[in-house]
């Protein structure tokens, strides 16, 4: 793998990694049944505050946009506000087969199959469901990888804007959110 | 005022932050230790805090960026004058009545910055906030107010010192004990802690006035946070525990009356907004104003 | 004998019944002309089935028919009837019976959306539900083909293969 300019950080960026790695704030799109496997992975069993993560209210406060299970044509639209919505650096976790490849329903009319085609994942979590041990573990994967600054999906979206634009047009049409409750 | 002033200023700033945060992360991790848990590393809070400032942030309009750090600043300026211990950055201007006046700029730069940020939940936040400030400040400064008038004296290292003379027993929470219960009640509001949190409520009301606040606007707001709970626990530790004759003391009775607070708050489940009134109004102000007639008209506690 | 055998003998003196099933002991199913239905759920209402549980369709492909199914309950005796009309496939339409059970409407809104039957006189079924700018046939019905549409819409991860074992077969 060559380096090139872009990829050298200046030694403050280095140390701002260092913090960003240990202080992971979470917004859990909690959409599918995968949510059910985040309480042990926050309470006393597994613990997770222990490597610096917790839940967050809101987009604007979160780091990580955590999404666990199934995204419909409906629901992307409003992941893809969210992620719009929250600060740089931010990643994204897709999490169990059914953000991977599309799992069970990967022929229905409604779900998507990939996620990595609209957003930039910087982490798959496999398995239907992941444990909390697999979720622990992928953590720790991510903390490594903000610490050598490998996790660059939010510049990579900036970067490739216009290829993400092009696919969440093509399988929504548009990316609006307007439904009668906020009329 | 001069130059060492200023610097000693800036010093104490430096000293409350670390101190403050240092604080919050261990009783982070206390509570984990209460829930069975390991708990973040007691410097947590540090990480937490320049993370939120090393990352991007949006604005929303003008109001809300000035808010922000009229907010900071109003809340950095009151905390120059809280004495640290024996420590004072500008001596003899350590009064209540400045005080209260100085850390009302920050409450209400916080206020208009979350309504500028035009979300609802903000100003749902913002209202229940300020309605929250009315609740526990009425019943704390009635006692504030007794004990002025008590020992003619309205600086805190002053209420401080005289309290000291009398030893163990001279301090004010023992002399006037109903007092003392109705300022730790009011300091959990104050802090915003259970059971008078409904403002922050971060499931039901995406914590209330943070709600838009991402990023270093976010790690102000972390700062801002420390130092009001600075501000507020030391109130209670000069008038009521009579201060620190040394730093230690200070740091001391400080630590353990906000482990104390964090522990109560963890136990206690959340009120609403109108049932957190409703019981500062009759249970709280109750005492101060038996407390109050009790100092002014029998001399009771008074030396 | 059960319990409802009163209830669908009076039924039986005051309307055309196709056809009557007793699934369980507190259940009832009448097959019933299309023009009797609203007569026959004001009257079960009027008889304290004050509750529509359910509102859907079932697509019988085969016969060209769309079936829909209105299920009330009776929350003093517990008894649960399930009336159920047919539709020719094309063109389905049926009158609306948000007057009776104003509790319908999204029931209403959701057939028309999944199956496409248009409800008269319910100007508000034909806002969209849950589907957002859908322009397909509608999903539920069983000459949509979801999988095509996933392929269409949704590319789907494509795997390369790192190793594919060779199998001799030993006779």
């Amino acid at each position: 793998m060559t380096t090139n300019a872009k990829d050298v950080r200046k030694t403050w960026e280095k140390i701002a990694d260092y913090f960003r790695a240990h202080s992971i704030w979470m917004k859990w799109y909690c959409t599918g049944c995968g949510a059910i496997e985040m309480p042990p992975t926050m309470t006393s069993r597994f613990d997770m505050e222990r490597l610096g993560m917790g839940p967050m209210a809101t987009p604007r406060q979160a780091d990580v946009l955590l999404i666990t299970g199934y995204l419909s044509a409906k629901t992307l639209r409003r992941v893809i506000y969210s992620y719009e919505q929250m600060q740089d650096p931010k990643y994204v976790v897709g999490f169990g087969s059914c953000t991977l490849n599309g799992g069970i329903y990967f022929d229905s009319y409604a779900t998507m199959t990939r996620l990595d085609h609209y957003l930039p994942v910087d982490l798959y979590i496999a398995g239907c469901m992941p444990r909390p041990e697999a979720i622990m573990n992928s953590f720790d994967t991510l903390i490594k990888m903000i610490e050598k600054g490998e996790a660059k999906g939010w510049k990579h979206y900036q970067e490739n804007h216009e290829w993400y634009r092009r696919n969440q047009l093509h399988s929504l049409k548009e990316v609006y959110v307007k439904d009668e409750f906020h009329e | 005022m001069n130059l060492v002033n200023f610097a000693y200023g800036l010093l104490l700033l430096l000293a409350a932050f670390v101190f403050q945060t240092t604080l919050t992360g261990i009783n982070r991790k206390v509570v984990a230790r209460l829930q069975r848990r390991r708990g973040p590393k007691f410097y947590q809070q540090f990480i937490d805090i320049f993370k939120a400032l090393s990352k991007g942030s949006t604005t929303h309009g003008w109001v809300f960026d000035f808010g922000v750090i009229m907010a900071l600043g109003g809340i950095m300026a009151t905390a120059i004058f809280i004495p640290f211990g024996p420590l004072k950055a500008v001596p003899g201007m350590d009064n209540i009545f400045i005080i209260a006046y100085v850390l009302a700029v920050g409450m209400l730069g916080m206020a208009m910055s979350a309504s500028g940020s035009g979300n609802p939940w903000a100003s749902i936040g913002v209202s229940r906030a300020l309605t929250n400030m009315l609740a526990y400040d009425i019943p704390f400064m009635m006692v504030v107010f007794g004990l002025i008038f008590a020992f003619d004296s309205s600086s805190l290292s002053g209420l401080a010192a005289i309290q000291r003379e009398g030893g163990l027993l001279g301090w004010n929470v023992l002399r006037f004990p109903l007092g003392g219960i109705v300022a730790m009640i009011s300091l959990q509001g104050m802090l915003g802690k259970k059971p008078f949190d409904s403002f922050i409520a971060p499931a039901e009301i995406a914590s209330g006035p943070m709600v838009e606040y991402g990023g270093r606007h976010l790690g102000m707001l972390f700062l801002l946070h420390e130092y009001s709970t600075f501000i507020e626990v030391s109130l209670i530790v000069h008038l009521f525990f009579g201060g620190g004759a040394t730093v230690l003391e200070f740091m001391v009775k400080y630590a353990v009356i906000y482990t104390f607070l964090n522990l109560v708050s963890n136990v206690l489940p959340r009120f609403k907004i109108d049932q957190a009134v409703t019981f500062f109004y009759k249970v709280p102000l109750a005492m101060a104003v038996v407390q109050t007639f009790l100092i002014i008209f029998l001399g009771m506690g008074v030396a | 004998m059960n319990s409802t055998n009163k209830l669908v003998e009076e039924i039986r003196q005051r309307f055309e019944i196709i056809d009557v099933i007793h699934p369980d002991d507190q259940q009832v199913i009448l097959d019933i002309d299309k023009m009797h239905l609203h007569t026959l759920l004001s009257h079960l209402k009027a008889d304290g089935f004050r509750q529509l549980s359910l509102l859907s369709a079932v697509d019988w492909i085969k016969d060209n028919i769309f079936e829909l199914v209105y299920i009330v309950f009776n929350w003093d005796t517990g008894v649960h009837v399930l009336a159920r009309v047919k539709l020719p496939r094309d063109n389905p339409r049926f009158r609306t019976i948000t007057p009776i059970y104003p509790g319908a409407q999204y029931y209403e809104r959701d057939v028309h959306e999944f199956f496409g039957i248009e409800f008269e006189g319910n100007p508000m079924s034909y806002k969209p539900l849950f589907l957002e700018l859908w322009d397909e046939m509608p999903p539920m019905r069983k000459d949509f083909d979801p999988e095509a549409y996933s392929r269409e819409k949704f590319p789907e991860r494509v795997y390369v293969p790192h190793f594919v074992p060779k199998v001799e077969v030993i006779e």
